[in-house]
């Protein structure tokens, strides 16, 4: 941030009054604003592609009527989940009941900071990246047993408690499979695990192809993604047919609205972990992203990164709505006895790999023996 | 009781906890209607599921008798929505034994063939929803869009979409319109291989199947002793149903097979049984209707019935095999124009008399699976 | 749990799940799946033996009130007069499409199949005396009015055709030399008309009501 503050001191000579601090400030404060008006417009459109891509599996059209296509559709959500009556069950707890959607919402939002869109294009390249993801997501478990408990419902409650232990049990896979990315690129920064892909014409390069470990771990970092984000076959927290909504059944207006935002910014950043571990993240295939020229070279590596992210997403959404729900007892099962010990097995191999290997993937090795 | 076990029945022993009273209420999701069911939970797992009934009675039995036998005949559409023309058609053999009508043979035909579509038509909606109820929105997409084929094959037959009021005291009461056959033809042709697609997408899922299989068993014996009838019965492994047993109408000369629970991914009598049978007999009642409508013969379609006709004082109980078990029609006649009582007896409230025993120690997850697994449909219960 | 089991469920799943995908899949990249009509821009056309709102043709509604007869929830009101050429004339017919359950069963017992359903099924309202349809357009009293006076004088006109006859009877009897019956002057007159030229007084109590008319007339809903 200071750096940027500093260059942009340079570029407008009459912001040289300002002090430094003041300036990188106001950097920060900008580069905020640009990356919530990211993630809620992508909430947007992710609300959009899931109503379009739900009507298409299921032989029926989606929103059509508001806008051309339907793509103002979420506007039109928006506005009236904004202006509906802001209602508070009698006997809730107040505070706790008005502060669990903040919980949530800041809780998804704020791993978006370390997400890295391209070139030089993240909001903080914290050198604990992942560890940072995985840590401030776990927000979202405190604001979600909150709801539960704070809506005096029992339903809600219900809903809540499910959703925490749920929440709380995937984190372990899901960051026991983000290890091997971590492993390969000797780095916890996102950047540098994007950056350690590079090469070998952008494609295979990829931690996907680097060793059959590596392609299981993404495997199985998906399937603990779907249940960190509660989608279908893990959306039990909030199993519509069940619980009638789980934990935000007594949410309304913007409340309600919140926790459904989150809901899809969650699945942005699990989508975009995914992309940038496993899939290269903003490698442009055949050229060398950081060898472009500047703006070049950001736009098109941040077009290969939401391309790639998006289709993780319409993945994710594809999964939703094919299979349904597991019950509570066979979800933890799933996690437990299949998910953790397959992680901790792979992270194992990967690290054998790695050993014998001296670091190098099978591409790397293939590239090796043509002689690239 | 392992040592694993031994160990958690002591820790739970250690820490009481108090059991929580939920009311899955009348309006939910998930329970098919205006039924409210009274949970006793210690957490997730249900200690006692007592189902309270009567959100939904409108006095129907009631109603029939002030009304004439021919004008109770709007009202049984109303008892099993879904299976409006079982129904109706039921009621009809009904009043005809009390009042020993004979009805022409086509007209027969023509009501086996409307019974056995509709019996597809619920099935397609029993299946939906209850896997709707498991999270998979899907399935319920694709078997809507099937039934609305079938609607728009009854709309031809009798002018409605749901509220057939097809069938007549004496017949039906209007012949197939003259492109018939060939539509549903065209339509069986259509959907036989779906069946196999809504297997391998849901029915053989590994989650679905894992949410089903050894849930809420039901020995024969049980079902029996609790009276339950048609696919809850049959689902137990008990091959009874009532077009082959007892057959009425023109079923002697249809051939079919009666489908039965095999336990195929549980303990026989589980609720992945039940569906599976239901699943299973959508096939058997494409059969029927191919054989029906090759078999149908010309004639008159209503026998000459007057008005108000006044049966010979009896009574007597006709029951035929609906969609959802034995719906039976007792009727009681005073000689006058009116029946002196009409009592209608349903599958689905009967079915209702074994929630409570075998959803003891189920979670609250399962107690939606119970409840779509017995198929059950308000209207008929509370009538 | 044996290995095997284990390994084998992992697969179950994993396969199982890919069938399932393979089937949305299918539909979600096939754009003639969509069966959605735009409804109101595409409807659907009805069936010829759709049974929408019913609609009477008063013009060949002969009042048998059979309809209401057969009907099973009293949606049906009718009002008639008998004319002046004995056959019953409709003043009000009235029905509540609200209550009606479109059964059908008063279309089929239409002697004159003047009562048929239409293909309509578009008639929300916000207002619930919307939803009772009178098919007579003109005014019931009126109507009322204007029979009153064709039976009355009709009646005129019989009883001095009456007259007129007895009075060439009693020419053709005193012709022919049969005492004169004047005890029988008075021509016995219809019971009930009313001397001519007093057509007010012809009330509804005077009319023989045709059967069930007054015992359904429905009562109208406020609002």
């Amino acid at each position: 941030m200071e750096t940027l503050a500093i260059s942009l001191v340079k570029a407008v000579p009459v912001l040289s009054a300002v002090p430094l601090w003041t300036m990188t400030l106001f950097v920060m404060v900008a580069v905020a604003v640009v990356v919530l008006a990211f993630a809620l417009t992508f909430e947007g459109v992710g609300s959009y592609m899931l109503r379009k891509v739900a009507g298409d599996i299921q032989a029926r059209i989606g929103p059509n009527r508001v806008g051309p296509y339907g793509i103002l559709q979420f506007l039109a959500d928006g506005v009236k989940l904004i202006l509906k009556e802001d209602i508070i069950p009698a006997k809730a707890d107040r505070f706790l009941f008005k502060l669990a959607p903040y919980f949530v919402f800041v809780g998804s939002f704020a791993a978006f900071v370390v997400v890295p869109f391209g070139v030089g294009l993240i909001a903080s390249d914290l050198n604990i990246g992942v560890y940072y993801v995985m840590a401030i997501t776990s927000l979202v478990v405190i604001g979600v047993m909150l709801a539960g408990w704070a809506s005096n419902n029992k339903w809600a409650l219900l809903g809540g408690m499910r959703a925490a232990a749920q929440i709380v049990s995937y984190e372990v896979p899901v960051g026991m499979a983000l290890m091997p990315a971590v492993l390969i690129a000797g780095s916890l920064s996102l950047q540098d695990i994007v950056r350690s892909q590079s090469g070998l014409f952008g494609v295979f390069g990829w931690n996907l192809f680097h060793n059959p470990f590596t392609f299981f771990s993404f495997l199985l970092y998906f399937t603990a993604a779907q249940a960190e984000t509660n989608q279908t076959p893990f959306d039990l927290p909030e199993a519509e047919s069940e619980l009638v909504s789980g934990y935000n059944v007594e949410y309304s207006g913007i409340r309600f609205a919140m926790f459904f935002m989150a809901e899809f910014g969650d699945m942005f950043v699990v989508a975009a972990l995914a992309t940038a571990c496993f899939l290269g993240g903003w490698n442009i295939p055949y050229f060398n992203a950081a060898t472009l020229p500047p703006l070049w070279g950001n736009l098109l590596s941040l077009c290969v990164f939401l391309g790639k992210a998006l289709a993780m997403v319409l993945l994710m959404m594809w999964v939703r709505w094919t299979l349904p729900r597991l019950r509570v007892d066979q979800l933890m099962r799933m996690a437990w006895k299949y998910l953790i010990p397959l992680t901790f097995f792979n992270l194992l191999g990967v690290s054998l790999w790695l050993l014998l290997f001296n670091g190098r993937g099978i591409p790397q090795m293939i590239a090796a023996v043509i002689g690239r | 009781m392992s040592a694993v076990d031994a160990k958690a029945q002591a820790r739970t022993e250690a820490l009481p906890t108090t059991e929580m009273t939920i009311n899955m209420g009348p309006q939910h999701p998930s329970t098919h209607g205006v039924l409210r069911v009274e949970l006793r939970t210690d957490g997730e797992v249900v200690s006692n599921a007592r189902p309270d009934v009567g959100y939904l009675h409108r006095g129907l039995e009631k109603i029939g008798e002030r009304l004439t036998y021919a004008q109770f005949m709007p009202f049984t559409d109303r008892l099993d929505y879904l299976a409006g023309m079982n129904c109706n058609c039921a009621y009809a053999w009904a009043v005809e034994k009390l009042a020993n009508i004979e009805v022409p043979e086509r007209a027969e035909y023509i009501r086996v063939i409307v019974c056995e579509l509709n019996r597809i038509s619920s099935h397609l909606i029993s299946f939906g929803s209850f896997t709707a109820d498991m999270g998979a929105f899907t399935p319920f997409l694709y078997s809507i869009r099937e039934r609305e084929r079938v609607n728009d094959l009854f709309e031809d037959i009798c002018g409605n979409r749901l509220t057939y009021n097809y069938a007549r005291i004496g017949g039906v009461s209007g012949d197939l319109p003259p492109d018939f056959i060939e539509k549903t033809k065209e339509f069986l042709d259509y959907f036989e291989p779906k069946i196999d697609e809504y297997n391998e997408l849901i029915s053989y899922n590994k989650i679905f199947v894992n949410r089903l299989a050894n849930i809420a068993v039901v020995s024969a014996a049980e079902a029996v002793a609790y009276g339950l009838t048609g696919p809850n019965l049959r689902g137990s492994g008990v091959a009874f149903d009532l077009r082959r047993d007892e057959p009425y109408s023109v079923y002697p000369k249809l051939d079919f097979k009666v489908c039965v629970g095999t336990g195929e991914r549980g303990k026989l009598g589980d609720c992945f049984d039940r569906y599976m049978v239901r699943i299973n007999e959508m096939r058997e009642s494409i059969k029927i209707v191919r054989q029906a409508i090759a078999q149908i013969p010309e004639g008159p379609v209503l026998a000459k019935v007057p008005r108000l006709f006044k049966p010979a004082a009896a009574e007597v109980y006709v029951r035929t095999e609906c969609p959802r078990g034995e719906t039976g029609f007792y009727l009681v006649s005073d000689g006058t124009v009116n029946p002196y009582r009409l009592k209608i007896r349903t599958g689905s409230f009967v079915s209702m008399n074994i929630f409570e025993p075998i959803t003891k120690g189920l979670m609250i997850a399962d107690i939606v699976a119970v409840i779509g697994s017995l198929d059950i449909i308000l209207p008929e219960i509370d009538r | 749990m044996g290995l095997k089991a284990y390994v084998a469920d992992i697969w179950d799943a994993v396969v199982t799940t890919a069938k399932g995908m393979r089937i949305t899949a299918s539909y979600g990249v096939n754009p003639k799946e969509e069966v959605t009509q735009q409804y109101p821009e595409e409807r659907r056309e009805p069936s010829e033996r759709f049974r929408g709102f019913l609609h009477n043709d008063i013009k060949a509604c002969t009042a048998c009130t059979m309809c209401i007869k057969v009907c099973p929830v009293d949606c049906i009101a009718l009002e008639s007069v008998r004319g002046a050429d004995k056959k019953m004339v409709l003043v009000s017919y009235d029905i509540n499409i609200a209550r009606c359950m479109y059964c059908g069963l008063c279309v089929e017992a239409c002697p004159t199949k003047s009562l048929k359903h239409t293909s309509g099924y578009e008639r929300a309202s916000v207002n619930r005396g919307e939803l009772i349809l009178h098919f007579v357009e003109e005014d019931g009293n009126e109507i009322k009015a204007r029979v009153a006076r064709q039976v009355a004088a009709a009646a005129a006109k019989a009883a001095e055709a009456a007259k007129a006859a007895e009075a060439a009877k009693a020419e053709a009897e005193k012709s022919a030399g049969v005492p004169s019956s004047g005890t029988k002057a008075a021509s016995p007159t219809p019971a009930g008309s009313p001397a001519p030229g007093n057509p007010g007084a012809v009330k509804a109590a005077d009319v023989p009501k045709p059967a069930g008319a007054a015992a359904t007339k429905e009562p109208e809903t406020k609002g």
